[in-house]
């Protein structure tokens, strides 16, 4: 028996668009890491909210989806800047380290308010795309994926030309060198703050396309450990460099358990990842597309 | 919304205690179930507690345990074997006596000490599952299948299928990679080889959102029979999966984790034909969920939300404490004077004979050596509106399943307790 | 107040690099020595193997990831898989007959293997680069666990640790496991307190201003940072076998998920970085106050007669853990040893406040 590529094929896809839609949480990482050099670990707590806020106002306030959606874009906006606002610009200028442990708290925070208010059953959420898939060639495609796929792309393209319009460029700068920014005459607090908001936005994005796979419960925190590895994989400074290892991983990740697991007897995606990780960092220690810091001592 | 706030308003205050001012006299027994409410095990633990809550209130409303009000408290311990611990002592010291952690990882770290202090622990469908012997585990009872006995119950369902005789079947076992979903293995590959039938194991790895390339193996392996060894939401994204590669609901077997919840999710309608193994009746026609509606419910005195009444783990937790009721009632009448020592419980619970709480399980028999019961399950049919039983209460391989666990429990035996 | 300076002099070096020049922290040591001791007397049973047993060997277990992450500035994401290896190790070879206290040195040393194996690999990087490798190892070591049944234990995934016997004795009840622990807890700390002053402990925190600074005065910085993965390491797997004989009496693999490791990293950030008092706190902090405030708001909840349904009433204390650390952090970013040094720092110039520097 030769080598299955039909079967090779559809987990390659398969594997591509699940991580497509992983690179959206680390976009999500990305997008803060690039303006204020924090690692934000509340994402994951975050794509959660925005899921349940989303459905909140579907099943509970009977608003179609169509604008449910947006309208949870919007109020996760406010999230956003709520954080900036209330947490993070309190404690600029603390050791980064501190500054991690604040976004772990406030991932505690959020998961337990989501909780709270709509408790712990798993429910569904739909945006519209059917359950089914479409054959090509022998290799089944998910709807779901492909919509979710292709709605990472579209944020990924969307931020890509954002960073190269003014206020991206503005956001370059900052973080770049906050205090040159600063001198300069631009707002580095309402920077920092345009970009935990954008960042709450793709998290609304993130749980929903999630979401519509996996249901909504407090699964959808526990996104964040692929969303930071596809983040530092990528580099933890570039959009790009999101997708390309997310899409690295998603492949990996479906071939592994597609050929790897009945040899090893299960789990092999988790070995798979560990060592993609630490082959990349052996080789290029700031991650694919990450920017290489120049220290000074 | 709204549904939310009566549960609010008709539920008793976790960590309250439930009991009756009439029997102030009277010395109560006292249960801990310290459930994680927080965490993993979410999908479950609020239902289970309160099958076992209102079933406790309705024995309390009629006068308790031979006169003996029962004291059920409820705690988080968010699934973290420190709190669990922390838990058990308190309430050991409380004169609490029967525990109940509903988490693997908490039961297997209290069990040491259950085990050295001599205190019941309820186990049911959770950690170790060689814990049926009560030989080795004198203090721990399971009450309740173990996942080996679920398996070889599904196998035989299988066999009978196929007219007796499973040769050259396929069956796809698709699971949640860790250690309750591996569980079954070695009892189902055992009787791949016994029975003939081809076995192939497809592992999806925690937390279980991402199966779609198990399934892409499974449309290929072009299976009679999946059987899925998982839970809660974790079946509603098979069944998506089911529908993308066009495998009938009808070849899925689920182990008993499967609730209404999840099949709302699924779809009513298209979750027919799903089959599943039951240790407990699901569903408001027993007797005794009857009377939990007419004599709690009905008059506004029940602990939760109504909607659940009947529901799978709603049942299961009713199931659990009668049960456990019924060792106390043993323990009673047989003269053990009160408080109830941990010791007077246990040869309570040792002696429970043929109860089924009014047809809501099948008859548990448990005795000194046997803290697992009969291991009988029926495997059943959602038709769109409600389980429907394909068999009787059947048990299989009962032998092959005891040699597991008598190999698992030797292996505790030798490494020193 | 309290901590007086008057009547300190040094008038030479050694009295200078004494662990406690002022008179007021060395009693208040002592005392907390003596109530360490005397706690099984002190303490009723309940409390001491429910709250200061687990806290004494995390605390441990901290102030070892203190080493390298307060010291040594090196991120790690897995160091509850540097304690199940320890853990785990230990079980192993006592099971195979070997007497404990060799089987707590194999755990370290196993530790200390593999820690170094995966923290080498990673030695290139920095900051959260690190912290993904060390992140890796937590999945690998996960891996291990659940899919090698000759190590995790197979079907039910449970190793029962077997009686200790430590230096003769057999120790079996809860006041000999609290003595082990404690007596663990008290090398550690000895340790670490020793080792900021000598030219070890000096240059690990060279290393972590500025590795690149360190290394032009001479010292190797690769170097250090080895060891200092290789002790922390050590020190973790100890820990962790300690952990497992006198706490948890089995071992299991959701004992270490990743969940423990962030855990642990929440203890000595909060804690405070290269605190050891702070490591104390820290551990109380994120391994307590959970509990704490679980039985505070079903108490409060009761005291109120509020109706709150029980998941809602678990889901709750969460709430106000986050807020809680949310709040600290902005109240004081450095961390809880700094809120002790401030205090510290108020009443050793008390009632002269303008003397503050």
């Amino acid at each position: 028996m030769g080598f299955d590529w039909i079967f090779a094929g559809e987990l390659a896809i398969n594997g591509a668009l699940s991580g497509l839609m992983y690179s959206l949480i680390g976009l999500g990482i990305v997008l803060i890491y690039k303006s204020s050099a924090v690692p934000n670990l509340a994402q994951g707590a975050l794509a959660m909210l925005g899921a349940y806020i989303v459905l909140a106002f579907f099943d509970g306030a009977g608003i179609p989806m169509w604008a449910a959606i947006p309208l949870g874009m919007v109020v996760m906006f406010g999230v956003g800047t709520g954080i900036e606002r209330f947490t993070l610009r309190r404690m600029a200028g603390q050791p980064i380290v501190m500054i991690l442990m604040l976004t772990l708290g406030l991932d505690i925070f959020f998961h337990a308010v989501t909780l709270t208010l709509w408790g712990g059953t798993n429910r569904s959420l739909s945006y519209g795309i059917p359950d089914d898939a479409v054959e090509v060639a022998g290799m089944l495609i998910d709807f779901t994926y492909l919509a979710g796929g292709i709605i990472a792309l579209i944020l990924v393209a969307f931020f890509t030309y954002f960073f190269k319009t003014r206020k991206g460029i503005v956001l370059r700068a900052i973080s770049d060198d906050p205090v040159a920014s600063w001198s300069v005459g631009i707002s580095v607090e309402n920077g920092v703050g345009l970009s935990w908001a954008m960042s709450a936005v793709v998290a609304a994005v993130t749980g929903v396309v999630f979401g519509a796979i996996q249901g909504v419960d407090y699964t959808l925190a526990l996104l964040l450990l692929k969303g930071i590895a596809v983040a530092v994989l990528g580099g933890l400074d570039s959009v790009l460099g999101a997708v390309v290892a997310g899409v690295l991983l998603g492949v990996l990740e479906g071939m592994a358990s597609g050929f790897l697991d009945p040899l090893v007897g299960g789990g092999s995606k988790d070995l798979v990842v560990a060592g993609a990780i630490i082959l990349t960092i052996i080789v290029r220690p700031h991650g694919l597309f990450g920017r290489e810091d120049i220290e000074r001592v | 919304m709204l549904k939310r706030v009566k549960l609010l308003l008709a539920s008793a205050a976790c960590a309250l205690v439930i009991g009756q001012p009439a029997f102030a006299a009277d010395e109560p027994i006292k249960i801990a179930g310290i459930y994680d409410l927080s965490k993993v095990y979410t999908f479950i633990s609020p239902q289970i507690a309160q099958g076992a809550t209102d079933y406790i209130n309705l024995i309390n409303s009629k006068g308790g345990v031979e006169g003996h009000p029962v004291v059920y408290t409820v705690g988080d311990h968010g699934n973290e074997p420190q709190r669990g611990i922390e838990g058990y002592e308190k309430f050991k010291r409380e004169g609490y006596v029967l525990f109940d952690f509903l988490s693997s990882p908490v039961s297997r770290a209290v069990l040491p000490r259950a085990m050295k202090d001599g205190n019941p622990m309820l186990q049911t469908f959770v950690g170790r599952a060689d814990a049926v012997d009560g030989d080795v585990f004198n203090w721990i009872f399971p009450m309740a299948p173990t996942y080996w006995g679920q398996a070889a119950n599904i196998v035989k369902f299988i066999e009978d299928q196929a007219g007796g005789d499973a040769k050259g079947k396929k069956v796809a076992f698709l699971y949640l990679d860790y250690a309750f979903g591996q569980e079954p293995i070695p009892i189902l590959k055992a009787l791949a080889e016994k029975k003939g039938f081809d076995l192939q194991l497809f592992p999806y790895p925690l937390p279980g959102t991402d199966q779609a390339s198990a399934w892409t193996g499974i449309r290929r392996y072009k299976p009679d029979w999946v059987v899925h060894w998982s839970f809660a939401g974790l079946h509603v994204i098979a069944s998506k999966q089911m529908k993308r590669n066009k495998i009938p609901m009808s070849k899925f077997i689920s182990v008993n984790w499967i609730n209404e919840v999840d099949l709302k999710n699924i779809g009513h309608e298209r979750a027919k034909g799903l089959k599943r193994s039951e240790p407990v009746v699901a569903g408001r026609e027993p007797v005794i969920i009857q009377e939990i509606l007419n004599e709690l419910y009905a008059k506004g005195k029940g602990s939760g939300d109504v909607d659940n009444v009947g529901a799978t783990y709603y049942n299961t937790g009713v199931a659990i404490y009668a049960i456990a009721l019924e060792g106390m009632r043993n323990a009673i009448k047989s003269g053990a004077s009160f408080p109830l020592t941990p010791a007077a419980v246990k040869a309570g619970m040792e002696s429970i004979q043929g109860f089924d709480v009014h047809g809501l399980m099948p008859p548990v028999n448990l005795s000194s050596s046997n803290h697992g019961g009969d291991g009988k399950t029926r495997i059943s049919e959602w038709d769109g509106e409600k389980w429907v039983p394909l068999t009787d209460w059947f048990v299989a391989e009962s032998d092959l399943v005891w040699q597991e666990v008598k190999k698992h429990s030797a292996e505790y035996v030798k490494s020193g307790k | 107040m309290f901590y007086r300076q008057a009547g300190v002099h040094h008038s030479n070096y050694k009295t200078d690099s004494a662990l406690f020049p002022i008179p007021f922290d060395k009693w208040s040591i002592y005392t907390m020595l003596a109530l360490g001791i005397f706690a099984p007397a002190i303490f009723g049973s309940f409390a001491l193997t429910s709250y200061l047993l687990p806290w004494m060997i995390w605390a441990g277990a901290a102030l070892s990831l203190n080493l390298l992450i307060g010291w040594a500035g090196q991120f790690h994401f897995g160091y509850a898989a540097v304690m199940s290896i320890g853990g785990y190790t230990a079980i192993h070879a006592t099971l195979a007959g070997i007497p404990f206290e060799i089987a707590l040195i194999l755990a370290g040393l196993m530790s200390m293997v593999v820690g170094v194996i995966f923290g080498a690999a990673a030695m290139r990087v920095k900051g959260l680069y690190l912290a993904l490798a060390t992140l890796a190892m937590q999945f690998v070591v996960d891996w291990v666990l659940t899919h090698v049944p000759a190590i995790g234990g197979g079907a039910s995934a449970t190793l029962q640790a077997p009686d200790m016997t430590l230096l003769g004795f057999k120790i079996t009840s809860e006041v000999g496991y609290y003595y082990v622990a404690f007596g663990w807890l008290l090398l550690v700390t000895l340790f670490l307190l020793n080792m900021r002053r000598t030219g070890f402990g000096r240059a690990l925190v060279a290393v972590r201003e500025k590795d690149y600074a360190a290394s032009i005065l001479g010292v190797n910085s690769f170097y250090f940072k080895s060891v200092a993965f290789a002790v922390s390491s050590f020190m973790g797997g100890v820990s962790g076998a300690i952990l497992v004989f006198c706490f948890y009496h089995a071992v299991t693999p959701e004992q270490f998920t990743v969940n423990v490791s962030i855990q642990l990293l929440a203890m000595v950030i909060v804690g405070g970085l290269g605190s050891i008092i702070g490591s104390y706190f820290g551990a109380a902090f994120i391994l307590l106050l959970p509990g704490a405030l679980n039985t505070l708001v079903a108490y409060v909840s009761e005291l109120l007669g509020l109706q709150i349904g029980i998941e809602t009433l678990a889901h709750l204390p969460n709430l106000f853990y986050g807020i809680l650390i949310i709040g600290f952090l902005l109240y004081e970013p450095l961390g809880l040893a700094k809120v002790y040094d401030n205090i510290r720092k108020y009443l050793m110039v008390w009632p002269f406040g303008y003397s503050k520097r």
